[in-house]
């Protein structure tokens, strides 16, 4: 039965496209739904997961810990290294049977070199609703400017 | 159906599911006593008026639409805003109008309160 190697091409790219997006989901949430054996080697190395902007005039980090108050949290800048360090305690009820454990009770501690200079004075640090969010307002000297541009 | 037409069919189902929003479903610890469940999920990034919790035919279904947050430039993410999605089979039983629900600090808690009927029962052993 003679088939069109065309078709079979078309049929396997889109399932490749498939299977690509969904690799990067699972990538980006590393170690979602996956049973208790995975706990231990599952990153507290890359906990909590971050993303990095620049507004221009400041860099912001945004972090999510859902469980986490202010106090567990402690931030540290030392010149353009921050780290984020805290623990996140078991919150198993008392009393409780457990059928399904997927939430890890873990001390992390992370630290990223940021791009650019910021002043550490002018920082500041919030959480809402489990996403910590550091505000840094860059040093002078980095932010941007706007050159004029003149005839000769 | 000829081939092509199986072919080309599929290219437009999956098209559509590309285009539908992403979800991923979040970590979600399950806990029972006798009086209720507990599930507890980590949904950070979630405020109460985002999560949508329904109960339909013994499934339990909580989910958040989370918007793109707006704040300068992107330069590195190793986390993108997805919808949250979960769903659950709950046993019958369960006394759904008293189904109570808690988010704080990104954590979600639903409680299913079980009704008299699942609660366990001490059963007396009648002797000669």
């Amino acid at each position: 039965m003679l088939t069109r190697w065309s078709d079979l091409d078309r049929t396997f790219t889109v399932m490749d496209e498939l299977r690509r997006r969904m690799d990067r989901v699972f990538d980006e949430y590393g170690g979602y739904a996956r049973p208790g054996f995975e706990e231990e080697t599952r990153a507290s190395a890359a906990w909590p997961k971050l993303n990095l902007f620049d507004t221009g005039a400041a860099l912001v980090v945004t972090a999510e810990v859902p469980g986490l108050s202010e106090k567990d949290v402690q931030l540290t800048i030392n010149q353009e290294v921050v780290t984020v360090s805290g623990e996140r305690k078991p919150d198993a009820p008392a009393g409780y049977s457990v059928h399904r454990q997927e939430r890890a009770a873990l001390q992390f501690s992370r630290s990223f070199t940021l791009p650019t200079k910021i002043d550490a004075e002018k920082s500041t640090a919030t959480m809402k609703n489990g996403v910590l969010t550091i505000t840094m307002a860059k040093a002078p000297e980095a932010q941007p400017k706007q050159i004029a541009v003149r005839a000769q | 159906m000829s081939r092509e037409n199986m072919i080309s069919k599929r290219d437009a189902e999956l098209a559509e599911a590309v285009q539908q929003r992403p979800a991923i479903a979040p970590a979600v610890d399950v806990y029972e006593n006798k009086d209720e469940l507990l599930v507890v999920a980590d949904v950070p990034g979630v405020s109460r008026e985002q999560m949508t919790i329904h109960l339909e035919k013994g499934k339990l279904t909580f989910e958040a639409r989370r918007e793109e947050s707006k704040d300068g430039g992107l330069l590195a993410a190793e986390y993108r805003p997805y919808d949250y999605r979960r769903t659950f089979l709950v046993p019958q039983g369960i006394d759904a109008d008293k189904i109570v629900a808690e988010l704080d600090h990104g954590v979600l808690k639903v409680h299913l309160p079980k009704a008299a009927a699942l609660k366990p029962r001490q059963i007396q052993i009648r002797g000669e």
